[in-house]
């Protein structure tokens, strides 16, 4: 499901902030640059409030934030429904014990970890990103949750890359987004 | 695995903090998710460790020393001593020994953000000192200045502005380098982010030597900025970061000398 087709009056805000940079990380690749939107507050904070709306009565227990643009936006998230917050961070950035979880991409691997004991068995969460591709990385956000018996409720991004189907990559789980981008 | 799941879950209670009369609070002695053979290790290392970490060589700053007196006015402290929610602040904080190195005694905020009333305190704290002062641009130094700067950014209203390592943001950048302990790195910025004559804090979750945040308030000025204040929730005074800012205020939540 995306706003987008919801016409909310924020909506046009928060679209027209974000910039694309042609070729970047590499030749053909259009990246969606969020920071353009961080530099509006009127519209970061839409995007926020976006999120808060839809999850402020759903008790959420976790937001677990994708490292490391989904650490600008799960934060405030998580701080206006009263959730914790648990950042899934690259290998060998989170001290004390970790679990892993490998996850393909384009070429090659990577790998995404969490705390052992940041998450309890039966806790609702929700998983943030700024943007959905291929959909690797939240499909690896949401086994590492499920691993230690969280309950995914959702994962929520800015933007979505549709034709790249991100979307059936995450095991049947709902995906809420505030931009699709062709 | 559910076993030692279970077991970590269970956290001992913490110790209480210690608050100093002046009001500056400091953490406790360090409370891990480890067993009680790390606490004995941490505490027969900790002299070595800070020792190691210290045997860094890296120059002073060239501005006013801060003396201690303004160095106790950079903490929290009202006329009626430290405020309450420090003390649940600090305590959740937890202490990884031996990351990410041996010797070094690491800080962990990942504990604070695992308690919603804890994490909330820290951003008011850093709210109620700064909504007040025209601060049109928050900094935030990847990755955990991520976490902190664009809550206190989007409560007073400022644009929020990450501060990345190299080939991270797309489009126009500048770059500025700074020493690590062993070699260089590097910390970017979006040209046209930041105006001339904007106010900025630079955001970080701790200061140890300080490079990371004189490199960010390098690239803040050299647009034209004007750096009010740094903002931090840990300081390893030991390590004398405060004094690599030159002439720029510091303001941190908590001390901690492991």
């Amino acid at each position: 499901m995306s706003a987008d087709k919801d016409e909310d009056p924020r909506m046009y805000g928060i679209k027209s902030k974000i910039r694309v940079v042609p070729d970047f990380p590499k030749p053909g690749i259009m990246f969606q640059d969020i920071t353009t939107l961080l530099l509006d507050p009127k519209a970061f904070k839409d995007t926020v409030d976006l999120f808060v709306e839809r999850y402020k009565d759903r008790n959420i227990s976790v937001v677990a934030g994708i490292e490391a643009r989904g650490f600008i936006f799960g934060p405030p998230i998580a701080l206006a429904i009263g959730a914790k917050f648990v950042p899934l961070r690259k290998p060998g950035k989170l001290p004390g014990e970790v679990i892993s979880e490998d996850y393909v991409l384009e070429y090659g691997k990577d790998c995404l970890q969490m705390h052992v004991g940041a998450v309890q068995p039966q806790e609702r969460a929700l998983v943030v990103d700024d943007l959905i591709a291929t959909g690797g990385t939240l499909c690896a956000a949401m086994n590492l949750l499920e691993c230690v018996g969280a309950e995914v409720v959702e994962c929520a991004c800015v933007i979505e890359l549709p034709d790249l189907k991100g979307r059936e990559r995450l095991k049947g789980k709902p995906l809420y987004v505030l931009v699709e981008s062709h | 695995m559910q076993q030692a799941l279970q077991k970590l879950a269970s956290l001992s209670a913490p110790p209480p903090p210690i608050i100093e009369a002046r009001g500056r609070t400091r953490l406790p002695p360090p409370r891990c998710f480890s067993t009680a053979a790390d606490r004995r290790r941490r505490f027969a290392n900790r002299e070595l460790s800070l020792s190691s970490w210290m045997a860094t060589s890296f120059e002073r700053s060239n501005g006013a020393k801060k003396g201690a007196e303004a160095a106790r006015d950079q903490h929290m402290e009202s006329d009626g001593g430290p405020d309450p929610r420090l003390a649940k602040i600090a305590s959740s904080i937890r202490v990884i020994p031996d990351f990410p190195k041996p010797g070094i005694m690491f800080q962990d905020i990942t504990t604070l953000l695992l308690d919603p009333e804890a994490f909330k305190d820290t951003i008011d704290l850093f709210v109620e000192r700064y909504r007040e002062k025209n601060i049109s641009v928050v900094a935030g130094v990847e990755a955990r200045g991520f976490i902190f700067g664009p809550p206190i950014a989007l409560a007073i209203g400022a644009k929020f502005v990450p501060m990345r390592k190299p080939n991270k943001l797309p489009g126009e950048v500048i770059s500025e380098e700074y020493s690590l302990e062993y070699g260089t790195d590097t910390m970017e910025m979006h040209v046209g982010a930041v105006q001339p004559g904007d106010r900025a804090l630079v955001v970080d979750d701790l200061i140890a030597t300080g490079g990371t945040l004189c490199a960010a308030i390098k690239l803040l000025e050299r647009v034209g900025a004007n750096v009010v204040e740094c903002a931090c929730m840990i300081e390893l005074p030991e390590l004398k970061g405060r004094d690599r800012l030159g002439n720029k205020p510091l303001f941190v939540l908590v001390s901690s000398d492991i």
